[in-house]
């Protein structure tokens, strides 16, 4: 050795912690507006739970019982999803970052490169859930009146708690490397995620949630989270979490030290294990997730196939679609998204089928009308939503290859209509189907849901034209991952804006509509009324949508000349 | 064929490209040399479009880039000194998608496609996915696909890195074909042997500024000019001699 000190873990780990700072320090901007769209998630997931643990005190004897079994609840998912969170991104610090050559080539023992990456497997795939569990977790405390020792507790269970998951993460990650190619378990543990996690909402909807908000139904939810899991498993690190805590609470006999013991030494276990396994097969594991990066040629004329499909296009718009596609086919992290996405249809669809619309009650009249009258609204979010994950990210998805684009003889004002119509047919059909389909479920007016059908195509035009701009706007050329790209902070201006617009355009639409539907329950009108009220909602949206629409195209195109620049 | 007056870049306070101006024949082979950051990358992104100038023009073909970007780009091959494509695509599907947006037919392109694709020796692997392809293939599949629409021009940024000697030896001849044939070859390069046996001319940049400019022998004079010698009498024997003597190199900066 040259006798140089070896770099240590936190050397290892600075060029992130640097990289943040270098991030703040370009301005305060999108922290700050961050910080506040956390502080109001924050705020209102304490709210929700603080009025939840509180309701559970005024059922008698049930409320501890229930206090306790949500906890487990709480934390069983947490840590499923930790599981699942951390072997997708143990995979790829450990086995696909860029930088892991780097490491590699320099004098690091393997021992320290896996406590740098666990470090930061550890970190990536546990924020989101102190994220989501703090405030849950304070509104316990608050509730329940936890001591200081609580609070203490909880610090002191949380940090194995997060090991534990980090540390089968990374040892699940390893093996399957070594047996399969990196890319590939990757893949097929995203494609587990959304097919695992479309299942779990269209069971979560066809359990009927509402019912909660029925009093008759609250025995069922009870029985549902007295029942939840049985007796738990003492092996489980769920069951220690929660025997720390709530002896802590008062909520529960028992030493909370005991568990805690538990999770520790569970922990350190896993840790050194995760060390000794990475530690003797690093090299083997890294050389084999690089042979794994090949894949064959099937799907070889995929493009030629798409183009001809496409063949009634213009020439560019029919090209890009033609690639675009081939890209999307071919990263099987697209198909999880797309799995997700055909839950949300099937329980939009279903939520309609469940409301207790067909009673002719005076209720049922005015759940319908409320039902219709939101119903634009809706199909615009789920809409707006999608646009977020698909066409937000187009633009950053053509990342360092946009020189092709660029460099060729096409005008950006052709790219951009290409874009456009790549992302806004397939919106219009989501948004048309939803709204055609649930008007008719719901029994509403042909001559209604015409102006709604017609409404959504400027506001879907709006709202493409919005995510081609906002993702121009504020590009991420630097990853090809395009869930990566939907969570950024233009992604989060763009929903916010295009959500902001789609209010605009129900409220403007409200008057005439109403009058409309306040038409189809018998109301005297002509159908000269009739087609004045629907022309004047229509042209109500219209305005709002067109300029939405221009403006964004006209920043989208001028962001794109100088994209890249 | 190639017509740069006073272009200019600012970043801020600084000036990557201060006032360049050049006339580029027919069948020229380019050479443009300069020292890491002398602005050479930029300029060449600034001739292709891909980044605003702050001043002046460039014409390609007689097309200015800016207000005939169509044109420009139609008769204009280039390859970027890091060929980013498209990890997903094949090979052939690559050179397909970039033959369509030069709008060659199908047909014709397909033809042309086979023909780059064995040039090349991507024949075997035009068929998996670019992802696989190491970085000397991408660098030949990227320099395929900027000859697809058989351009008059081709702007070449770094080309010889990450090719091994045999393709550097076959990209060499393979210039020399191009300029026999007419087209007029931009070729920014650190390979001053390259330059030195195949530009026609060559153009030294120097901190955003031309600070040479003619064929081999001129710049010798030139050199020896500003050395206050008789080119005759034992000045730089070399380019690359020539080339650190006028950058001021030899004196050991970067």
């Amino acid at each position: 050795m040259s006798g140089l000190p070896e770099p240590s873990v936190a050397q290892i780990v600075s060029p992130r912690r640097l990289a943040a700072r270098n991030a703040l320090r370009r301005g305060w901007g999108r922290p700050l507006a961050l910080a506040f769209l956390t502080a109001v998630f924050w705020v209102g997931c304490f709210g929700l739970f603080a009025r939840a643990l509180e309701w559970f005190h005024t059922i008698g004897d049930f409320g501890p019982l229930l206090t306790h079994r949500l906890l487990v609840l709480l934390f069983v998912t947490f840590f499923a999803v930790l599981l699942l969170s951390n072997t997708i991104t143990a995979l790829t610090t450990f086995y696909l970052a860029d930088d892991v050559n780097l490491l590699l080539a320099a004098p690091i023992e393997p021992r320290v490169l896996h406590h740098a990456r666990f470090l930061e497997t550890l970190v990536s795939s546990s924020w989101m859930i102190l994220l989501f569990g703090l405030p849950i977790f304070l509104a316990y405390g608050i509730v329940e009146r936890g001591g200081p020792a609580f609070y203490a507790g909880t610090i002191v269970a949380l940090l194995p708690f997060l090991v534990i998951p980090a540390a089968i993460g990374t040892i699940v990650a390893t093996l399957l490397v070594l047996v399969f190619p990196a890319q590939r378990a990757r893949d097929g543990l995203l494609l587990l995620i959304g097919l695992s996690a479309g299942a779990a909402f269209v069971l979560v909807r066809l359990a009927r949630p509402e019912r909660l908000a029925d009093p008759s139904g609250l025995a069922g939810f009870a029985s549902f989270l007295v029942g939840f899991g049985g007796e738990p498993s003492p092996w489980l690190p769920t069951t220690w979490i929660t025997g720390t805590m709530l002896p802590l609470l008062g909520a529960r006999e028992g030493d909370p030290r005991f568990s805690l013991g538990l999770l520790w030494t569970t922990a350190a276990a896993l840790f050194l294990l995760s060390a000794a396994l990475v530690e003797r097969t690093y090299l083997r594991a890294w050389t084999s997730a690089q042979e794994g990066g090949r894949s064959s040629g099937r799907g070889a004329s995929l493009l030629d196939r798409i183009e001809r499909a496409g063949s009634f296009l213009p020439r560019v718009p029919r090209l890009l679609l033609a690639k675009d596609l081939s890209i999307f086919l071919r990263d099987a992290s697209q198909w999880s998204q797309l799995v997700l996405i055909g839950a949300l249809v099937v329980i939009y669809v279903y939520n309609f089928t469940a409301l207790p619309i067909a009673e002719n009650t005076p209720l049922g009249i005015v759940l319908r009308d409320v039902a219709t009258f939101c119903n634009l609204g809706l199909a615009a979010f789920v809409v707006t939503s999608v646009a977020v994950r698909f066409v937000y990210p187009t633009i950053s998805l053509e990342g360092r290859s946009w020189w092709i684009l660029r460099t060729a003889p096409v005008p950006l004002g052709r790219l951009w209509w290409s874009k456009f119509w790549i992302g806004f047919g397939p919106l219009i059909v989501l948004g048309e189907v939803l709204v055609v389909l649930t008007n008719h479920l719901l029994g509403v007016s042909p001559l209604a849901t015409a102006v709604f059908a017609a409404t959504l195509v400027p506001l879907v035009a709006a709202i493409v034209s919005m995510g081609l701009g906002f993702g121009a706007s504020y590009p991420r050329l630097d990853t090809q991952n395009a869930a990566q790209i939907a969570t950024g902070f233009g992604a989060i201006v763009y929903m916010v804006s295009a959500l902001g617009l789609v209010a605009l355009v129900v409220l403007l639409e409200a008057w005439p509509i109403s009058r409309l539907l306040g038409f189809g329950r018998g109301a005297p009108a002509t159908a000269s009324a009739r087609a004045g009220f629907a022309l004047l909602a229509f042209a109500a949206a219209l305005a709002p949508c067109a300029w939405a629409f221009v403006s964004s195209r006209r920043r989208g195109i001028r962001a794109l000349e100088r994209l890249g620049s | 064929m190639i017509s740069i007056r006073g272009l200019r870049k600012d970043f801020g306070a600084m000036a990557a490209v201060d006032g360049l101006s050049l006339e580029i024949e027919r069948g020229c082979v380019f050479g443009f040399l300069g020292r890491n950051g002398a602005g050479k990358t930029t300029t060449i992104r600034m001739m292709m479009g891909l980044t605003e100038p702050s001043a002046g023009t460039v014409l390609l073909g007689g097309h200015d880039v800016r207000t005939e970007a169509e044109a420009a780009k139609a008769i204009t091959g280039y390859l970027p000194d890091h060929p980013y494509l498209y990890d997903k695509l094949t090979g052939a599907e690559m050179l397909g998608f970039v033959g369509g947006l030069y709008g060659i037919p199908k047909a014709e392109c397909r033809l042309r496609a086979a023909s780059l694709l064995e040039e090349f020796a991507l024949s075997e692997r035009a068929n998996e996915l670019t992802e696989t392809y190491s970085h000397g293939m991408k660098q030949r599949l990227a320099l395929a696909a900027a000859l697809i629409h058989r351009p008059t021009i081709l702007v070449l940024d770094e080309p010889m890195v990450g090719l091994d000697p045999q393709g550097a030896h076959d990209f060499r001849r393979l210039l020399a074909r191009l300029a026999a044939d007419g087209i007029t070859v931009f070729l920014s390069t650190h390979s001053l042997a390259v330059a030195e046996e195949l530009s026609t001319r060559i153009g030294v940049l120097d901190r955003g500024r031309l600070i040479a400019l003619g064929t081999l022998a001129e710049l010798r004079q030139q050199a020896a000019a500003a050395a206050a010698r008789p080119a005759s009498t034992g000045g730089p024997a070399t380019l690359e001699e020539l080339f650190l003597e006028l950058v001021g190199a030899a004196e050991g900066q970067w």
